[in-house]
């Protein structure tokens, strides 16, 4: 594979282009405000590049975490909900944990089935909740804890600059 | 160089003012900003019986139907502003009518007046120069809003087509059936927008909402998009309540609950003031004895991110399921991420920011 230039090389090139070529020729205000959008989105995949492998790894396997720790907060709490995430527990919670680095493809086939394991059981505890069942608030407090920091580091990775273009 | 839009333009003002002997559209250009319409500023002389007058006045245009992320009718913004203008004080400006025969500008469209006053709210606050009217306007706002939210539904939406303005199954019948349908709308769309787990917290908080409702007030004719960048000032007065595309039947804390959302993050303070009346909700609740407290709108908060979360996102898939090329919606995918941990910690997430 060709790693000079690199791909980080490539987007900065894209941005460079864009900025000294195209923008200055622009006059309508739309197309400008876009040029705009596609450089912050380009340098938002330039500081997602480096550590994307390392938090897809990490991510997938705290999920793995997670769906067991979700099943053991429920306790002995019945029922086909818990009954449920109590099958993810066994299956997905059983699989095992990624090497760094991973194989990009297994590795997202893998991440994109564990967070629908995750999706799903919000659904399963909020039937729960709804139903009375006392436990189901900490089995969802445990679901919780694991994507707050996913969403604190998405925001690190991807926000390039405060503000929304096109917004006065 | 405006591809035959002031014709158009000119076309359809003669339509809309048949004494008018000439009409001439002057110093058309497009407004920067705002994702949801595309918006032109131009003047119009009329010259009637020898006389002439010019206007001020705003084209608001849709977007392609892939592009839109609100699908909502300009007729109906247009019913509604006239209402508006006829039956309350609300500070509108005069849409003089809405065109939506799309092959006249290519898409539905509306024609406004432009509005008097300053557009730059957040000269109000943090000692801008127009610091010394923030209380004033924020009066004028509130008192506004009370008045809308006081309208009957009858007066201002008698043929009922701000019940469920986007066609998406809401049914204001009664509060706990809005509530029912529209907590319906989310996790219907939820599957319609489910490309990407990693979203979930937007599954958990229509749950939640559903899992939590708050005590029922009675329904009301909403804004929808009230937060700092929608009104004008001027002499301490609200000049006009603009971008009314989002208008429904909906419960008056959501108003409230988005614009103290939109002051948080526009840096601005409308929430604060009047200060002599304790802040913009404490005078609300004066004014119309509903005693709704912050846990409420934190509620609305996260009820009204949910409203604009699924449109926005339907946007996103389409994009990414290749029905349009729009980088605008690739871009939602970056921009709205910051909003994760603000729904988390509304949510009471273990470890959210305070």
């Amino acid at each position: 594979m060709i790693t000079t230039p690199s791909v980080d090389q490539l987007l900065e090139g894209v941005m460079l282009a864009i900025e000294d070529e195209i923008v200055p020729s622009i006059s309508n205000p739309k197309a400008h405000a876009t040029a705009q959008m596609i450089q912050s989105v380009l340098q938002g995949v330039r500081q997602m590049l480096p550590v994307l492998d390392a938090q897809l790894a990490e991510e997938h396997n705290d999920m793995i975490r997670t769906l067991r720790e979700t099943a053991e907060s429920l306790g002995d709490a019945a029922g086909d909900a818990a009954d449920r995430v109590r099958e993810r527990a066994a299956t997905f919670g059983g699989r095992d944990e990624l090497p760094v680095p991973v194989d990009r493809e297994v590795a997202l086939a893998s991440y994109e089935e564990l967070g629908h394991a995750i999706e799903a059981s919000f659904r399963d505890l909020d039937e729960l909740l709804r139903d009375g069942v006392e436990s189901a608030a900490a089995a969802q407090d445990v679901v919780r804890a694991h994507l707050m920091p996913r969403y604190l580091r998405d925001v690190a990775s991807i926000k390039v600059h405060e503000g929304f273009v096109g917004r006065s | 160089m405006d591809g035959g839009l002031g014709e158009r333009l000119a076309a359809t003002l003669a339509r809309w003012w048949p004494d008018a002997d000439g009409i001439g559209v002057h110093d058309l250009a497009p407004i920067p900003g705002g994702f949801s319409r595309e918006t032109f500023r131009f003047d119009a002389t009329v010259q009637t019986e020898g006389a002439e007058e010019r206007h001020a006045l705003i084209l608001r245009k849709d977007p392609p139907d892939s592009v839109a992320i609100l699908h909502t009718s300009r007729e109906v913004e247009h019913d509604l502003i006239e209402r508006v203008r006829a039956s309350t004080t609300v500070p509108v400006t005069e849409s003089l009518g809405a065109e939506m025969d799309r092959s006249v500008f290519g898409e539905a469209a509306m024609i406004l007046r432009r509005a008097g006053g300053s557009p730059t709210t957040t000269d109000l606050f943090y000692g801008g120069p127009d610091a010394d009217q923030a209380d004033d306007v924020a009066r004028h706002l509130c008192e506004s809003l009370v008045e809308l939210h006081g309208t009957g539904i009858d007066t201002l939406d008698p043929d009922g087509a701000l019940a469920d303005p986007r066609g998406v199954g809401i049914d204001p019948g009664s509060w706990q059936s809005y509530m029912e349908s529209t907590f319906q709308y989310y996790l219907d769309g939820y599957e319609r927008i489910n490309r990407e787990p990693g979203i979930c917290i937007l599954l958990d908080a229509f749950l939640t909402l559903r899992r939590h409702p708050p005590r029922p007030l009675p329904l009301a004719v909403i804004h929808g998009d009230f937060n700092p960048a929608n009104f004008l000032y001027g002499d301490g007065r609200v000049t006009a309540l603009i971008d009314w595309e989002n208008a429904r039947i909906g419960d008056p804390r959501e108003d409230l609950g988005w614009m103290m959302m939109m002051d948080d993050l526009s840096h601005t303070q409308v929430m604060q003031h009047p200060v002599d009346e304790g802040g913009f909700l404490a005078y609300y609740n004066r004014l119309t004895g509903l005693d709704i407290t912050p846990e409420e709108l934190g509620y609305f908060i996260l009820f009204g991110t949910s409203n604009i979360a699924i449109p926005v996102n339907e946007a996103i898939q389409r994009r990414v399921d290749g029905e349009s090329r729009e980088f605008l919606h690739l871009y939602l995918v970056q921009s709205s991420v910051p909003a994760l941990p603000g729904i988390a910690q509304l949510l009471q997430y273990p470890g959210a920011p305070s």
